[in-house]
């Protein structure tokens, strides 16, 4: 940790020796240890020790910014000056500032790796795959222990520490018969520590076993409305589209958002609560504080169907004239529903269960078109077959006025917590 | 230029064993203008040495965020210690991989990393064009974006090298509203290797593609959806390559393959139309160099053109040192990693489908009722080659002529099925490379193509 205080005292006596009227420095020190298995066999040990310094000056209202990874003193001279060079260079904007509240000294476990439990949890992860779904081949799994030191400063006195550690496990597979193959599915998640399997953690048997379940397909036939139930796995990455689309920075800043005046107003079914929560207890190593140096606290974007805050850094809130967000991270937590999974896919007559959705970015008026992906068949409150070659079409914000259900049954993967969802009226074309 | 690292250490490597040692630096500029505002003004820089050791059939790697000696030699122990730790657990049993050629290939020349100050200074009078002349528009979003690959490579067995790889790009973006108040939006790409000054001579000369791309926008706002279904489709080079990359390429990348892609039992079989041929080229294509030419790769290969499809047939994989020995291929140059801290994967180059003979005029004559489809802000595909790209920018053919601008929308297939459907090749090809394929790591990777006329299932209202 003296190394990183050091420097950022370094660089922050640097920045205002050359003229920053307002400045932050961010210096981090990592450690990965990574086990790679490619085609189901142990492939690479990675050892890499990596370190990062971020710089921000803000010099007559114009904002440079710098990133390089040494600590050399030099080298963090030198960023100095570019970083300044930069803000002279840009354009006075005085919408530029830093946190001048906060702080605080933040540690999580678990800081050391085990890297033999490692290794062993790894292979009984392969094992179990290979006996319990034997038609799965692992395309490529990373398992990681990540060690973090990092501290943050900037010239209003604001000061953060934190030291941590988490394990990663990233998977990606198939299912396969014969010349049959599935789908790659895969699943991505934090834990904070070795005591379960892996395989007992965020959904995988379940999308395994899915895996092998959508090896033979069939596309869905014509085109017509029906109800699509995202898997949580699913949900994520359509959230995450929603925000670019209607309250991030570019798109209020450019006043291109179809839900700039739309803050205090409803949305969404009512039925549908959606946080941004680095605290909850179910995310592990949630952001603590704000590239612009604000501690980090957990709000509601949506509640009931209202939406409540927009995802706004300072900087685009005082372009914008709205609040900030309180924390830059996007650590999805969704309120459960009250009706289990099998209910929801019982209420409907036609439709799909989309595991993961490929499509084009959807433009600013939120149209989508994708493949549905690691899909189902519903029909007749069933679920009956997997498809292929099957494309879903609606519109992001259309879309959460027609939520049919939300399960109770939520997933965690340590970055985010999510249920089902159910909506009506999507475009569902096949052969 | 970093200080000679990797070749001096070369006698410290285990005798025996495939050793690799990388010296890396990575700079990166960026600057945006959002309706005018400096939103982003930002420089990266990273860099540091590691070093990949091969034993019993895995590999230990090892990285320090240093540029030095001492750094070096600190990684080569660990990798050392790593891929001994993951030998005596794993026990995969393999021999030492099979030789290949060795040399030193010459250090490319030095270039300038330019201060912020020069990519702001083009942007702004770009801006102030685009604000002046269509005052009316809803936003625009102007990025200029430079980055750069430092590296000098040894190994134990392979060629030494030392090379420099910037690219340059501007990013344009138009926005308006369609009837109803319907955002739709334009965008396109300029740019390609070398540095952002040899890119860009003059703002001036970038004002002819942007009332370009405004006509584009204009036509857009008047748009209409496309129709769901399958349809004959003019597939713009930049698709043609995109499909060459997405669809294709990562099935017949040997670790791919060894995950169960569709491509595996599919080599020497016709898996395209006979008109369709495809190449991942390493440095030189049709008589020019590359978008983003690769003369080594980090393995210590020297690089050249890996075919995949001839006359419609598949006729190879890309492989690294490891999976040519087990696919009886040789290796060509595609094992690529990203950053310092990286260890080499099967990457792509230049992928791209060969053109034919066909004209383009005549192709969109010989359409009935379909769509030409210009250019796409993203592309997904799957090991089984079913793929998905999101079109930005189409027309409708109808009568053999273009028609009305289409709104955003999205194609999908199954790659080859979908290949085999192609009737037409035009005899011109379209490159681009400002993107980053993604696996595991970013890498910056170059696609092209000729216009194809071919079956596409199109979403739509």
């Amino acid at each position: 940790m003296q190394i990183l205080n050091d420097t950022v005292a370094l660089a922050l006596e640097a920045l205002s020796g050359l003229g920053a009227q307002i400045c932050s420095a961010r210096a981090v020190k990592s450690c990965r240890n990574e086990f790679n298995v490619d085609g189901g066999r142990f492939s690479l040990f990675r050892t890499t020790l990596d370190s990062a310094l971020t710089l921000q000056a803000i010099k007559d209202h114009k904002r440079g910014l710098v990133s390089g990874n040494s600590f050399d003193e030099k080298a963090v001279r030198l960023a100095a000056a570019d970083c300044l060079a930069s803000a002279e260079a840009g354009q006075e904007d005085t919408a530029w500032d830093m946190a001048d509240t906060g702080g605080g000294d933040f540690a999580q476990d678990p800081y050391e790796p085990d890297m033999d439990r490692l290794f062993a949890r790894t292979r009984e992860m392969l094992e179990e795959i290979k006996q319990d779904y034997p038609k799965v081949i692992v395309e490529q799994l990373v398992v990681s222990h990540v060690q973090a030191d990092s501290v943050y400063e900037n010239s209003k006195g604001v000061r953060y520490t934190a030291k941590s550690g988490w394990y990663e496990v990233d998977i990606m597979f198939s299912g396969h018969e014969g010349d049959k193959s599935s789908s790659f599915n895969g699943s991505g998640f934090l834990a904070d520590s070795l005591e379960k399997p892996f395989l007992e953690l965020a959904g995988l048997r379940r999308l395994l076993a899915d895996a092998q379940n959508q090896i033979h397909t069939t596309p869905a036939s014509g085109t017509g409305e029906g109800a699509v139930v995202f898997t949580p796995e699913c949900l994520g990455s359509i959230l995450y589209e929603l925000a670019g689309n209607y309250v991030s920075d570019a798109v209020l800043i450019d006043g291109t958002s179809q839900w700039k005046d739309k803050l205090g107003r409803q949305v969404a079914d009512p039925s549908l609560t959606l946080r941004l929560a680095p605290g909850d207890g179910r995310i592990i190593s949630g952001e603590k504080y704000t590239e612009e140096g604000y501690r980090s606290e957990d709000f509601a974007l949506i509640e009931k169907g209202v939406l409540k805050q927009f995802l706004l850094s300072d900087y685009a809130a005082r372009k914008t004239g709205h609040t900030r967000a309180p924390n830059s991270s996007f650590a999805l937590v969704v309120e459960p529903g009250d009706l289990p999974l099998e209910n929801i896919i019982a209420s409907i007559e036609k439709g799909l269960l989309v595991g993961r959705y490929s499509g084009g970015a959807a433009g600013t008026n939120g149209e989508f078109s994708g493949v549905a992906k690691n899909a189902f068949m519903i029909e007749g409150g069933k679920v009956t077959h997997a498809v292929s070659e099957t494309m879903i079409a609606g519109n992001l914000a259309g879309m959460l006025d027609q939520i049919i259900g939300i399960s109770r049954e939520t997933v965690g993967d340590g970055t985010s917590v999510l249920p089902w969802l159910a909506v009506r009226g999507i475009t569902i074309s096949g052969q | 230029m970093i200080p000679k690292i990797a070749e001096l250490l070369r006698g410290q490597f285990a005798p025996g064993a495939h050793s690799e040692l990388r010296a890396q630096r990575s700079l990166t500029r960026r600057v945006t203008l959002l309706q005018g505002n400096l939103t982003r003004n930002a420089r990266a820089e990273s860099q540091g040495v590691s070093a990949r050791v091969y034993q019993g059939g895995v590999y230990g790697f090892a990285s320090q965020a240093e540029l030095s000696g001492e750094a070096a030699r600190r990684a080569l122990k660990t990798a050392t210690g790593n891929a001994k730790f993951l030998d005596g657990h794993a026990r995969r049993g393999q021999g030492a991989l099979p030789d290949i050629s060795s040399g030193a290939l010459a250090t490319q020349e030095d270039f300038t990393d330019l201060p912020q100050k020069h990519y702001l200074d083009f942007l702004r009078p770009l801006d102030a064009y685009i604000a002046g002349k269509y005052p009316g528009l809803a936003s625009r979003s102007l990025v200029a974006y430079a980055d750069s690959m430092e590296k000098q490579l040894a190994t134990s067995d392979g060629y030494t090298s030392h090379i420099l790889a910037p690219r340059s790009y501007i990013y344009i973006f138009l926005n308006d509203k369609a009837q109803g108040g319907m955002p739709v939006e334009v965008f396109k790409t300029y740019g390609g290797s070398g540095t952002f000054d040899i890119q860009f001579k003059a703002p001036e000369d970038l004002y002819p593609e942007v009332d370009r791309l405004y006509e584009h926008l204009m036509k857009k706002r008047e748009g209409v959806f496309a129709q769901a279904g399958k349809k004959t489709v003019i597939l713009h080079g930049e698709l043609a390559g995109m499909l060459a990359h997405e669809a294709v390429g990562h099935t017949v990348e040997a670790d791919l393959v060894m995950g169960g892609s569709v491509a595996g039992p599919m080599l020497h079989e016709m898996v395209a139309s006979p008109l369709v041929s495809m190449t991942d080229f390493a440095h030189s294509a049709f008589g020019q160099e590359a978008p983003l030419p690769v003369y080594v790769d980090d393995e210590g290969v020297l690089a050249e053109d890996a075919e995949l499809i001839r006359n419609g047939r598949l006729t190879g994989y890309m492989v690294n040192r490891e999976l040519g020995r087990h696919f009886s291929m040789r290796p060509q140059g595609n094992a690529r990693a990203f950053g310092f801290n990286d260890e080499p994967l099967i990457r792509m180059r230049n992928t791209a489908v060969l053109p034919g003979r066909d004209k383009f005029e005549d192709m969109i004559a010989s359409v009935e009722d379909g769509y030409y489809l210009i250019s796409s802000n993203n592309g997904q595909a799957d090991t089984t080659g079913e793929f998905m790209f999101g079109i930005s920018l189409g027309y409708e053919i109808k009568n053999g002529r273009l028609g009305r601008a289409i709104f955003d929308t999205t194609i999908s297939g199954i790659a080859f099925d979908m290949l085999k459907t192609v009737d037409r090749v035009s005899d011109r090809v379209s490159w681009s490379s400002s993107g980053f394929c993604g696996k595991k790591q970013p890498m910056p990777v170059g696609l092209g193509g000729p216009d194809l006329r071919c079956q596409v299932m199109i979403g739509g209202k």
